[in-house]
């Protein structure tokens, strides 16, 4: 059928950011297309989301499952697999997501679809769909284009494509599904939220955050006295918490937490997409690195391309000077 | 606990400056290789498995001859055997690859197969499951933690913010592991020396049964370019004190402090 | 291991507490020992860590990071050797390197210490930096490629990527080529000579640095080397030759001061400054050679040369031996011991703090800024000072 697909996750009574994301990108390809936009949401409880995605879609179709929790990949192949063999859209969109990471390649197989995942771009043109990547860690785009195929899905980055606001009142179907397969060998035991400690880089107006280029536990110190000297918090990226410097409740990114202070100092990090995603709300966004190719001074207002170990020790002393 | 870990060998993405004339691929220069961050600890977590569970460890690939060194670490580190398809995929559609490591892998004996979540180079994050999905065992992504008790796997699996999904798998299972579950120990020079008399075994796509022609590509690289270049950040040039200087007087300006 | 397969087993328990071995040789403080002088815990002198090991190599404690941490926070200074007053001391720094050998081989090292070694193995530097590069520090400097002349410039990993060391040594190649020497350097050929890899403990991998170097040398038909570093030349004089690489080997302050004195390097005018001394360690302490740098200065005219309080053999080692330049286990305090002794210089009153060292070179730069001491005290290597006086400057 000639209709773009899009996948809607959800979780803890939310829809994700992504799902709205990538929502409103297959909006835009649909109308240039002259196509419809359908939404699959599949849960315990969907009515209310159904109605969410039904602003952007012309048509959702609201998936009832009995088993527990929100978007689990198994059950949702399963589903989506039917649904989609059934209307052949051209294009499935789902964000790429840890969901989406679970979901699509094995979804891609079971359908002998081509897949191309975390694009940054995507359009259609006639027929044929075009997608960009992100590659070698920020430094180069990849185009690429599919063979001639019935269906084709695509993971979008999260972040990348901006979610626009809708309005219309797409038609809602309703479908209950009864998963015959026994879904005993993957059991979905619940979600675990990392501990609170103390801290919660969140609120903070500023965060001097380290990474790699920290090089050792020790030098956080070096960190913590420009924070202090600036009223703010330590905070990092992933590498320093996989190395055990910091706990995880200071990671910013991705996997961590999305932060919006006054300003971001970023020391020492290269700037890997998973990282900066969390950032890009920050006021101002000031980077020292001393690898002046690092992707993430595509991001600062203000960079320096230094050692941090010889630009910290003296901007705190100078901070605290005009301090008086 | 038979374990097959998949490792991928990339260019270290610090080194990487810029495409080539064809537009694509990169330039190959100046480019040192090393394996695949996310692999390290795939294996690492192998590794700790075998030491606390017994059993062996068999590390595969698919690439040229250059790519046995890889291999060689990977034995270094405790597998037992390793094994590569001698055929450089490395700009093929995932897909391809997966089939490639389907045939070789259902042959093997093994309980829990191990992917590094992504590669350093392309990120795709589709081999692993895919290779899952043909095998026909369960999977689950991005894995943080892993126990395994009376044939089945725990497993949590990283969301976002923060989150953790947890699961119980039955094996055999496929696992894609993501950096930080554990510290990938180090292999000297010495640990690679010894390993030489571990066995390395090549194999041809034929092999497996498998051509170049059963193996067409469905998504295709049409060209590379760079990214295009956004706001430039404004840069402060100097020695340390005077960007430093320069820097303090930029915030207290913009009322930070 | 066990204990039992510790290389030096029957020997680990003999230290018996003194604490001998973090005093200088003339007694005045007792923050001679590098990483105890940052920390100021025992477990950081000498001392400490044979204890530790003992007790680790027994099974009474457990490897940690932090043990990781204090083994390799050890900089190979040699103050140790020098005042341990048992006769096991010739062996008390090799069996620290014993220890890091056994965490090597076990994988059980700091993830910075990791990072140094891969660097190596990849790119023939700690830094990672691309190998295509390690030339570019020639520039424009017109210093020319070894093609068979008597004398191999070998410049090592610091010198050709660090920026700092980078003017030294250029520096250093423009005296040689003002003094006629015939020499050349190696540029993108070069490798890492392996002392830091060899202190580190990761033996193979120094063992096949040593060996290709060897051969490549052989292959060139060198037989007179001459090193900017002090670390490049005590591997390569004293550890060279077990791999039956015997070439001639000089630090380049002794090439210099025989060029001085056989007039073929004349100095087109002095220099009027109090001028310190700083002893690196693998020139000092490793080598015994404290005379020849100095020598070297007082035969500038102009030049006052007064010591610090803790000099020859009892130096305070600027804290970047054992990888720690780059590793920087010993740094984010004003107790680290470059700042120490970038303090201990500037109390002689002196304008000038030489150094013969690329790694003293970058530590005790840095350590000067962060005194704040900039504009009072400069840093320059022996061939920049020896250079300004010949007119190169």
């Amino acid at each position: 059928m000639a209709e773009i697909l899009v996948v809607a996750e959800h979780r803890q009574q939310k829809l994700a950011d992504v799902s709205l994301q990538i929502l409103s990108k297959g909006r835009q390809l649909a109308d240039k297309a002259g196509i419809e936009l359908i939404a699959v949401v599949i849960g315990a409880d969907v009515s209310g989301y159904a109605e969410e995605l039904a602003r952007w879609a012309d048509k959702v179709l609201a998936v009832k499952i009995d088993t527990p929790g929100e978007s689990l990949a198994e059950p949702c192949q399963k589903i989506l697999s039917s649904i989609i063999k059934d209307r052949k859209p051209k294009l499935v969109l789902i964000g790429h997501s840890s969901f989406g990471m679970d979901l699509a390649p094995s979804l891609a197989v079971e359908l002998d679809a081509p897949l191309a995942t975390d694009c940054i771009d995507i359009s259609m043109q006639n027929d044929s769909i075009v997608v960009t990547r992100s590659i070698y860690n920020g430094k180069v785009n990849a185009v690429y284009s599919f063979v001639p195929c019935e269906i084709v899905i695509v993971t979008g980055r999260i972040g990348e494509f901006a979610s626009e606001e809708s309005d219309r009142k797409g038609e809602i179907e309703k479908i209950d599904f009864r998963l015959e397969e026994d879904l005993g060998y993957k059991v979905f035991e619940g979600y675990i939220e990392q501990e609170v400690g103390g801290v919660d880089i969140t609120q903070a107006d500023v965060l001097v955050s380290v990474g790699r280029g920290l090089k050792d536990k020790e030098n956080i110190e070096m960190a913590e006295e420009l924070a202090r000297a600036l009223g703010g918090i330590v905070a990092c990226s992933r590498p320093v918490v996989d190395s055990g410097w910091l706990p995880a409740e200071h990671q910013v990114g991705l996997s961590g937490k999305t932060v919006k202070p006054k300003l971001y100092l970023a020391l020492g990090i290269s700037g890997a997409f998973q990282h900066t995603v969390g950032l890009k709300g920050s006021e101002m966004i000031v980077v020292i690195n001393k690898d002046a190719r690092a992707p993430i001074f595509s991001v600062a207002d203000y960079g320096i391309v230094d050692d941090i170990f010889k630009v910290v020790p003296a901007l705190t002393q100078k901070i605290i000077e005009l301090k008086g | 606990m038979d374990i097959v870990v998949c490792i991928k060998r990339i260019p270290d993405t610090a080194d990487v400056v810029g495409i080539d004339a064809s537009k694509k691929d990169i330039e190959k220069d100046s480019l040192a290789f090393k394996i695949n961050d996310w692999d390290d600890y795939a294996l690492e977590a192998a590794v700790q498995l075998k030491e606390k569970q017994g059993g062996s460890i068999t590390a595969v690939t698919v690439g040229p001859k250059e790519w046995d060194d890889i291999l060689r670490r990977a034995l270094a580190m405790g597998a037992d055997k390793a094994i590569r398809v001698d055929q450089d995929m490395v700009t093929a559609d995932c897909y391809a690859v997966a089939k490639v490591l389907d045939a070789l892998i259902r042959d093997l004996s093994y309980n829990l197969v191990l992917f590094g979540a992504q590669s350093e180079d392309f990120g795709c994050s589709q081999l692993g499951v895919m290779v899952a999905e043909m095998l026909g065992i369960p999977h689950a992504a991005l894995a943080v933690s892993l126990q395994v008790a009376d044939g089945r796997i725990h497993v949590s699996r990283e969301l976002e913010a923060g989150m953790l999904e947890s699961y119980t798998i039955e094996l055999p299972a496929l696992l894609t592991i993501q950096t930080g579950i554990n510290r990938p120990r180090y292999i000297s020079l010495g640990g690679i020396k010894r390993a030489m008399s571990k066995e390395l075994q090549v194999m041809s796509l034929s092999d497996l049964g498998l051509s170049l022609d059963t193996l067409a590509p469905m998504v295709r690289l049409e060209k590379l370019e760079l990214p295009p270049r956004g706001k430039e950040a404004e840069l402060i040039s100097g020695s340390p004190e005077e960007t430093a200087d320069q820097l303090a007087r930029i915030l207290q300006n913009s009322g930070i402090f | 291991m066990a204990l039992a397969e510790y290389k030096y087993k029957d020997i680990l328990h003999r230290c018996f507490r003194c604490g001998y071995c973090k005093f200088p040789t003339n007694w005045i403080d007792v923050n001679n020992c590098p990483a105890y002088a940052r920390f100021r815990m025992e477990s950081y002198s000498c001392g400490g860590r044979l204890w530790l090991t003992r007790a680790w190599l027994n099974g009474e404690i457990d490897w940690t990071d932090h043990l990781a941490q204090i083994m390799y926070s050890c900089t190979a200074c040699k103050n140790c050797e020098e005042k341990c007053p048992l006769r096991f001391n010739v062996d008390i720094v090799d069996m620290i390197r014993a220890t890091k050998s056994e965490m090597v081989e076990r994988g059980l090292i700091p993830s910075v210490v990791k990072e140094f070694l891969e660097n190596i193995q990849r790119q023939g530097n700690p830094y990672g930096k691309a190998r295509a590069k390690r030339g570019e520090w020639i520039g424009g400097t017109g210093i020319p490629q070894y093609e068979g002349q008597e004398f191999l410039y070998y410049v090592g990993c610091v010198g050709s990527y660090d920026t700092r060391a980078q003017e030294t040594a250029r520096t250093l190649g423009k005296v040689l080529i003002k003094a006629g020497l015939p020499f050349g350097v190696l540029g993108s050929e070069e490798n890492c000579d392996g002392n830091e890899v060899n202190t580190l403990g990761e033996e193979t991998l120094f063992e096949m640095l040593a060996e290709e170097n060897i051969q490549k040398f052989r292959d060139l038909g060198v037989t007179k080397i001459v090193t900017l570093s002090p670390h490049s030349y005590n591997t390569m004089k004293n550890d060279y030759p077990r791999f039956d690489g015997s070439f001639e080997v000089r630090h380049y302050t002794q090439l210099l001061r025989d060029l001085i004195t056989q007039g073929k390097l004349n100095f087109s005018g002095g220099l009027n400054a109090r001028v310190t001394y700083h002893d690196p360690c693998f020139l000092g302490r490793w080598n015994g050679e404290y005379d020849t740098p100095r020598q070297i200065l007082n035969s500038i005219p102009g030049i006052e040369l007064i010591e610090m309080e803790k000099n020859k053999t009892g130096a305070l080692c600027c804290g970047g031996g054992g990888g720690n330049f780059y590793t920087d286990f010993l740094a984010g305090s004003e107790s680290s011991p470059a700042r120490i002794r970038a303090r201990e210089a500037y109390a002689t009153g002196a304008s000038i703090l030489a150094v013969a060292c690329p790694n003293c070179m970058t530590m005790l730069e840095d350590a000067v800024k962060a005194e704040g001491l900039e504009g009072e005290l400069a840093v320059k290597d022996i061939s920049e000072i020896v250079a300004e006086v010949c007119g190169l400057a």
